[in-house]
């Protein structure tokens, strides 16, 4: 077996000429109005995107959203239609069969509707497997690219996060799109004030 | 000259007319779809030449990040393996298996595991290995290879799918409907993902900084292929590993609406550790070529590839010959490329599977010079051996025949007779030319002469101020 080091020098060997670091500094598209961009994109991507009055109940509008949801997975105080919670099922494979799971998104992108998700349950399977994902974002929350919403991410312990952005969609069959591939067949991101 | 291994293939596949079209017309349309994203950024251009010098200077670092990557990894408690070729590859994904009493792993696509043909050697070891990407999968089932690299079963229809279904996994007799046949693999899916010992992901990222390796996807496999097995073992190439977030901003932009024509795919999927209840996280760096290839003062810079599948997207050649034609296991303008650094001699069939026409550079999101390097690597055939005979004696007569002007001017002068030679005679194998395609007619007196006898007269254009 190879060690790293005998890797490392090999490939040291072969390196010809090395090329410095470039300034990254990208005029990166910024909008007028980043929450219509993101509003807007996210339909575009296929996911659903409801605003949220300060009069609102957020567990009667879910309820109105999913009217036939009878599995309800999540682990936030604020969702007490909860009949399941990542944090204490015995295993991942518990929470199949999940109708709707609701987890909270840290910020939006605009360009492209990617939500920053990173884990705070122990298992992140609800964010996949539940058929229905419900997303609950601030709506001051939205950066406008990439390059700031890279800034932006923090890691906690659990070390995992993700960028979601819209349903799981395959075009795999001869290139006729279809909605929920592998994970969440239908995604609502639920703009809080 | 229909004499290379590529155009004896694409003859196969141009037998289905209709389907040479409609994989003509598809890739078109994906290409389409990437130009629009292309022109919606004002800064595309700069965040190409961006991400090409920031694959320059990494991949000339590269010793430093992938130590850099390597201890971040391991202080998040992962464990790093270092894999000098596809053998030792598979032996040390077998014996993490062996290790964890793995008998079923489910894993998300990796052009690297197709690389070191992983999947059959853990299949010899007794390991049940399913693919969790829809067009893996279904080509899985078929027992085939990918035939492109972001789209893999796009050689197949709905009906080869829905017949496929039918076969494997029971679905309803002629129902070929995409959505449906989609919705039977979720489930069947769904319970592979539940019961396996392991997951396995491939990287497009690996982040020299943080130690995180990034998964993009749109079916959200590679998420819940480590979701519920107690096991993640992910496997990247050496070239993989990039310096920080501020690149990945650069890449994961370009990535998508490079390859696919989207904004973004669904889920860009950061990987730091495991699951709180799983084991530790593995983490297989392979080597398996690249640290020779970056040896290589004109070809290294292939190792810029992101692996978006944009060049064959768009390649003219590609699009009319699909992916089988080509003998590496990636086609396309970067498949050739690849392919020669691999092994010149077995895949030099496939540098003629392009008209230089350098459409593929013009959309590569990190400028590699893709057409520029096919056309190198012609100039070295025969210092492969590979060298078609017929066209070296071509080619030399030809520079006979232009620096001889006696012999060029009657050549010349005898080139209208080729018109009136008979079909049988101009279309026979002794005319590779006349091969496919329509000789040309010759025009009864040259230029040379016309402009002799005065014929040749300026033309009368109005040209607007």
């Amino acid at each position: 077996m190879a060690t790293k080091s005998d890797i490392l020098s090999k490939y040291k060997r072969n390196i010809n000429k090395r090329f410095p670091m470039p300034e990254i500094k990208v005029d990166a598209i910024t909008y007028p109005d980043p929450l219509a961009q993101f509003v807007f994109m996210s339909k575009t991507v296929g996911g659903k995107v409801v605003e949220l009055k300060p009069t609102d109940d957020l567990n009667h509008v879910i309820k109105r959203l999913y009217p036939d949801a009878k599995v309800i997975a999540s682990n936030l105080p604020e969702i007490t239609i909860a009949t399941r919670n990542p944090d204490t099922v015995e295993n991942a494979q518990a929470l199949n069969g999940t109708d709707v799971g609701i987890i909270r998104g840290m910020f939006g992108v605009a360009e492209n509707a990617c939500i920053w998700i990173p884990q705070t349950m122990k298992e992140k399977a609800v964010c996949f497997i539940s058929e229905n994902l419900v997303i609950l974002l601030p709506k001051s929350e939205i950066v406008n690219n990439m390059h700031e919403a890279y800034k932006r991410i923090k890691f906690n312990n659990l070390g995992y996060g993700t960028f979601i952005s819209g349903p799981s969609k395959t075009a795999d069959i001869a290139q006729v799109l279809v909605m929920g591939a592998q994970a969440a067949r239908s995604v609502t991101v639920l703009l809080l004030p | 000259m229909s004499n290379t291994a590529h155009s004896k293939a694409a003859k196969e596949f141009l037998k289905n007319q209709k389907y040479a079209q409609w994989h003509d017309q598809t890739f078109w349309s994906v290409r389409t779809k990437r130009d629009n994203m292309a022109y919606g950024l004002s800064e595309w251009e700069q965040l190409r030449e961006t991400a090409s010098a920031i694959k320059r200077h990494t991949l000339t670092h590269l010793d430093e990040y992938l130590d850099q990557f390597s201890t971040n990894a391991e202080k998040n408690g992962c464990i790093v393996h270092w894999a000098k070729d596809a053998a030792e590859f598979n032996e040390i994904v077998l014996s993490i298996l062996r290790e964890h009493h793995v008998k079923k792993m489910v894993k998300s696509k990796s052009m690297l595991t197709e690389e070191c043909e992983m999947n059959p050697y853990l299949e010899a070891h007794g390991i049940e290995v399913v693919e969790t990407d829809l067009g893996e999968r279904i080509i899985q089932l078929k027992g085939q290879k990918p035939s492109h690299i972001v789209m893999p079963a796009i050689h197949l229809n709905h009906d080869d799918v829905g017949e496929l279904f039918e076969e494997k996994l029971g679905t309803e007799k002629g129902n070929h409907d995409p959505t449906y046949l989609t919705y039977m693999a979720r489930l069947s899916l769904r319970n592979e993902f539940l019961t396996a010992d392991a997951g396995m992901t491939g990287g497009n990222f690996g982040i020299a900084e943080t130690g995180d390796i990034v998964v993009c996807t749109n079916e959200g496999n590679a998420d819940m292929s480590t979701s519920c097995p107690k096991l993640h073992i992910a496997a990247i190439g050496l070239e993989k590993v990039i310096p920080n977030y501020d690149c990945l901003a650069v890449f994961q932009r370009m990535l998508c609406r490079a390859g696919t024509g989207q904004p973004t795919t669904t889920y860009t999927s950061h990987f730091r550790k495991a699951r709180p209840t799983a084991s530790p996280m593995h983490i297989i760096l392979v080597d398996n070529g690249r640290s020779e290839w970056m040896g290589n003062p004109e070809h290294w810079e292939s190792l810029k590839c992101i692996r978006c599948g944009s060049c064959m997207n768009t390649c003219p050649v590609y699009r009319r010959s699909g992916g089988y034609s080509y003998s590496y296991f990636i086609p396309g303008p970067i498949g050739i490329n690849l392919g020669m650094l691999r092994n010149p001699k077995e895949h030099s069939g496939n540098v003629s599977a392009c008209t230089l026409c350098l459409s593929c550079q013009s959309v590569c999101p990190v400028k590699i010079d893709l057409g520029d390097q096919i056309y190198k690597w012609r100039q070295q055939l025969t210092s492969f051996g590979t060298a078609n005979p017929q066209k070296k004696l071509m080619s030399s007569g030809m520079s006979f025949v232009f620096n001889h002007i006696g012999i060029y001017n009657s050549a010349l002068w005898a080139s209208p007779l080729a018109n009136r030679l008979p079909r049988t005679l101009m279309y026979c194998s002794l005319n590779p030319w006349g091969e496919g395609h329509e000789m040309m007619q010759f025009p009864k007196e040259s230029f040379h002469t016309l402009w002799k006898k005065g014929k040749v007269r300026k033309a009368k254009v109005k040209r607007e101020k």
